[in-house]
């Protein structure tokens, strides 16, 4: 008596416990939208999916953010479910991947039917996500690579400005190097150390990008010079050995001359690095002109119920008002033209740093590189640049790891084709 | 009894909770202070100390929601470890026809990391229809291999002629588990219960993949809430973390006097 | 006549009922670990991607890994990790030893020890990472003001010390763990033991191991298949602590599985890295069970 009741109970039980918490009943329309970790977002997103829902009754919007690490887990699983958000903000040259795979919308027909669309936005930067010529992303906000000066530094070395070729940049790092203190960082994730290659005349790939192509003798020399410069102290060990928080870090602690960053460290080196201000802190663009993108862009997954009423809602997110206003909460750029003039304007009135900033942001944009539209951009980092690191480490010889860079990556391009 | 000195034993135990507890310190300090960590010289005794870190992560996530939803899906977990378990631990005493195949499985299964089973696993609790509720949770973490063992090692241990004399009682298999077997394993049900507890409290990647709904999250989720954009390691993340850390940490605290109490209980039966 | 069958029913119904009582787990296992598995090993011998069909690939991915150097230095990395597990058994059993022993406060000492298990291992990652660095890490700050060292040490940027530098924070984790598992053991051994032994004139490192280490072989084993396991699947604490890096120093066949699969979209290479995983681990405590004498260790005590 006493077990069938138990039994019954568990049952009852078990069954209230595997309901799921959302009604599995469909509403007349539902967007979700996946975003890459900018949950600090949280008020200015509700005012904005308030508008869009009040622009589009009936229309519901499902809000998830993940932290970068995170986000491809989810959203590959999703993917594979068949149930993937519908917006996916995706980071970098991950979306090349997708996109090859055809996971993602083609926007093209879509920016054909409203070219205005297409003429917000800072041209070079929107090119930035076209594959095998057609588009699949709009931009949410971008950042590519600068040089920041610690000017007390410069001052001390007795160096009067930022340097304008790539000698006077080895030659600055070495004269600023004394005991603790080092020249010259870089971040090297996702590519951002390229310009420094790209200045020099390394060409990655082949133009029909089925060979390598930088195992030159001038790569090797270059290679050696940094090798030479790390040795010595002028350039840090952690730019070929930091992720994120040790090269800022660094730079925050003062002890370092020059940083090769994207905008995006500013904020992180300014909350670590007390004694930065407009007199301490110089933003200059890299000798040459050359820079790194990293873009956030908003995509329409291919699994997507509502394609249309998803591109609806990207265009509303890049419009110039809401990238005005995200830019305002952000400070960041967003490549819609009107919005980041406008924010770069009143930005210059209240932190006239941030804005010298953001300034380079749109300065020579047509000289963007290291964003290579190729889905096996991760294996391509991964052949090439481990090898970088042990020649400009002194592991190896900058032929050797040249060769071996070489092979590696011929190998995957081999497979690839 | 044996007489041998007790201080050098004293001095090693000392040693060693220092080197334990140094991390450990680390983190309760930030969580009171805020000092940033990357400053240089680290400093010992923090200079201000206020908890309103503590507050902060309250506020900043749906703190007691996720609470609750950690604390169902654990409690879930705990249970199925806990029964599951000890039924499987006790067929294992037996010897039966496909033991040793059953052994070598549930020790194979140990071999499987969870990171390459993330796909797989998610399509099937969807098929069961469990995605995003409490049972999908907890589901995967509702027996494992390692507890199994530990309550087999413990029913092991029984006296064989208590199972006859219950035997010969007329009772049956099931309730010689829970009358017989039970009872004895005390230090066996509190490691099952310490162990189910901590592992479905803390697992992180799970409830990552197979939550939508920012109603359903765990614990653990809202960590992503700290380690913010620029990974800045402040009060409020290692708050978060201590919050996280006393539910699992207490019920050691109140288990492992459970274990002491069954430990002498079962030297005393001899 | 009737007697046999008797025994013979109640010997079925027993059998039944043991299957019965495995049910639970085993399903719970067949679905999260043994269909997982076979999907893996199904999966690494084709092409697919999430949203294309599959195609056969013969044994196109495992030719790819042997040509792989990550593969082989997450390998390499691996097996390191994996030999290091004793290490931190050798530590908890001395441990294990030393709360066991008759003093005051012992129950303290062995919540403080075990304080570090129910910690998220990310916790764990992030402050074990502050305290490597080089620049503002308390190790390299103690070692300077007490003048050990001249220069700070590149613990996490190292391509020697940042293996160790994981395993140490892991070994730091798992310390109370392992030495809750062997205490149970300890526990377990009868006190009427030890005192014959005693009064034979038997010495205690002796009696340690005649008595002792036979004896806690179950535990032993216990302790370094779930050390070995979960110092190979730390993902977590690799991933936040270096990700990998420098180079692939830290990278493991655990990160590698991650990154192949849920960074570079290849599901199918990652089911061959999976796979090889798998057999590496399962030859691995095979090996050990062996070496333990069988059974899982399991000392036929009657």
């Amino acid at each position: 008596m006493k077990r069938r009741t138990v039994v019954k109970g568990a049952l009852a039980g078990t069954g209230m416990l595997a309901a799921p918490a959302y009604l599995r009943a469909q509403s007349a329309k539902k967007l979700s939208v996946l975003t890459w970790n900018i949950a600090d977002q949280a008020e200015l997103f509700k005012v904005e999916f308030g508008e869009f829902k009040a622009a589009h009754p009936g229309v519901e919007i499902e809000w998830l953010d993940k932290k970068g690490p995170d986000l491809p887990a989810f959203y590959q699983t999703q993917i594979v479910a068949g149930t993937p958000p519908d917006i996916v903000d995706i980071q970098g040259a991950l979306w090349v991947e997708y996109a090859a795979n055809g996971g993602l919308v083609d926007l093209t027909p879509y920016l054909q039917k409203e070219p205005d669309v297409a003429k917000r936005f800072n041209p070079d930067y929107l090119n930035g996500w076209v594959y095998k010529g057609k588009t699949y992303l709009l931009p949410f906000y971008v950042a590519k690579t600068l040089l920041y000066c610690n000017k007390t530094m410069f001052k001390e070395a007795g160096l009067a400005g930022p340097p304008q070729s790539f000698d006077e940049l080895i030659g600055f790092s070495d004269k600023m190097a004394k005991g603790e203190k080092t020249g010259f960082l870089t971040l090297n994730f996702d590519w951002l150390y390229w310009p420094l290659f790209k200045m020099n005349g390394v060409e990655l790939l082949s133009p029909d990008g089925k060979k390598a192509a930088f195992n030159t003798q001038a790569t090797a020399e270059l290679l050696a010079r940094f090798a030479k410069s790390t040795a010595s102290g002028g350039i840090n060990k952690i730019a070929w050995t930091g992720r994120w928080v040790e090269p800022n870090g660094a730079f925050a602690s003062g002890t370092v001359g020059m940083l090769h960053a994207h905008s995006a460290s500013y904020f992180f080196v300014k909350g670590q690095g007390p004694w930065i201000n407009a007199d301490t802190l110089g933003a200059a663009q890299l000798p040459g002109f050359w820079s790194t993108p990293t873009n956030h862009g908003f995509a329409i997954s291919k699994g997507s119920k509502n394609p249309d009423l998803a591109w609806e809602f990207i265009k509303f997110m890049t419009s110039d008002k809401s990238a005005s206003a995200f830019f305002k909460t952000r400070s960041v750029l967003t490549a819609n033209v009107a919005a980041d003039k406008e924010g770069l304007a009143s930005l210059q009135k209240t932190e006239p740093l941030a804005a010298a900033v953001l300034q380079t942001q749109i300065e020579h944009t047509d000289k963007l590189t290291g964003n290579w539209p190729l889905p096996y951009d991760a294996g391509l980092k991964d052949a090439f640049w481990p090898e970088i690191q042990n020649a400009v480490l002194g592991r190896k010889e900058p032929k050797q790891a040249l060769a071996d860079a070489e092979r590696a990556v011929n190998r995957l391009l081999a497979r690839k084709a | 009894m044996n007489r041998y000195p007790r201080w050098p034993i004293h001095l090693a135990l000392v040693v060693v909770s220092g080197v334990m507890l140094v991390p450990f310190y680390w983190v309760l300090k930030t969580s009171v202070s805020g000092e940033n960590i990357y400053a240089y010289p680290p400093s010992i005794v923090p200079a201000r100390i206020h908890p309103f870190f503590y507050v902060d992560v309250w506020y900043a996530i749906p703190f007691a929601r996720y609470l609750m939803n950690s604390v169902v899906v654990s409690a879930i977990a705990v249970a199925g470890n806990v029964v599951f378990n000890a039924m499987a631990g006790y067929a294992l005493t037996h010897g039966f026809r496909g033991k040793g195949f059953v052994v070598l499985l549930f020790l194979t299964c140990m071999m499987v990391p969870f990171q390459a089973t993330i796909i797989p696993a998610y399509l099937i609790t969807g098929r069961l229809g469990l995605l995003d509720s409490w049972l999908g949770l907890a589901l995967p973490q509702c027996s494992t291999i390692i507890c199994i063992f530990v309550f087999k090692a413990s029913f092991d241990a029984v006296p064989r002629s208590l199972i006859d004399a219950a035997r010969i009682d007329g009772l049956s298999e099931w309730r010689i588990i829970w009358h017989v077997m039970m009872p004895l394993s005390k230090s066996a049900i509190a490691t099952n219960v310490i162990l189910a507890f901590i592992w479905s409290w803390n697992n992180f990647l799970w409830p990552l993949i197979m939550t939508r709904t920012a109603d359903m999250q765990t614990l653990p989720l809202g960590l992503a809430r700290f380690l913010s954009y620029q990974e800045d390691t402040t009060g409020a993340l290692y708050a978060f973390c201590i919050m996280v850390l006393a539910p699992g940490l207490l019920l050691f605290l109140m288990a492992q006097k459970e274990f002491m109490r069954g430990l002498t209980s079962g030297a005393v039966k001899g | 006549m009737a007697g046999v069958w008797r025994v013979r029913r109640q010997r079925t119904r027993l059998a039944l009922l043991l299957w019965c009582f495995l049910a639970p787990s085993l399903a719970i296992f067949l679905l999260y670990r043994v269909i997982p598995v076979i999907w893996n090993l199904v999966l690494s011998f084709q092409y697919w991607s999430p949203l294309k069909p599959a195609e056969p690939a013969g044994l196109d991915h495992y030719e790819d890994l042997l040509y792989d150097d990550v593969f082989w230095q997450a390998l390499w990395n691996t097996l390191i990790v994996i030999a290091s597990a004793p290490i931190g058994i050798v530590l908890a059993l001395v441990l294990a030893l030393l709360v066991n022993a008759e003093i005051r406060g012992r129950d303290a000492y062995r919540t403080i020890i075990f304080t570090s298990y129910p910690l998220m291992t990310v916790a764990v990652a992030i402050i074990w990472r502050w305290m490597f660095d080089e620049r503002v890490g308390l190790l390299n700050y103690a070692a300077r003001s007490l003048h050990l060292i001249d220069t700070p040490i590149p613990f996490l940027n190292s391509f020697t010390w940042a293996l160790p530098c994981v395993i140490v924070a892991n070994i730091w984790q798992m310390l109370g763990f392992y030495m809750i598992i062997l205490l149970t053991g300890l526990q377990n051994i009868p006190h009427e033991l030890h005192e014959a032994a005693a009064i034979d004139g038997a010495s205690a490192a002796g009696r340690f191991r005649r008595i002792t280490l036979p004896l806690l072989r179950p535990s032993i084993f216990l302790a370094f298949v779930i050390g070995m396991l979960n110092s190979v699947t730390s993902f977590d604490l690799v991933y936040v602590m270096t990700g990998g890096g420098p180079g692939r120093a830290t990278e493991i066949l655990v990160t590698y599985i991650y990154k192949l699969g849920f960074n570079q979209t290849k599901f199918d290479d990652a089911a061959a890295v999976t796979v090889v995983f798998f057999v590496l681990l399962v030859a691995t405590t095979w090996g050990a069970n062996r070496f333990a004498g069988g059974e899982a260790g399991a000392a036929e005590t009657e």
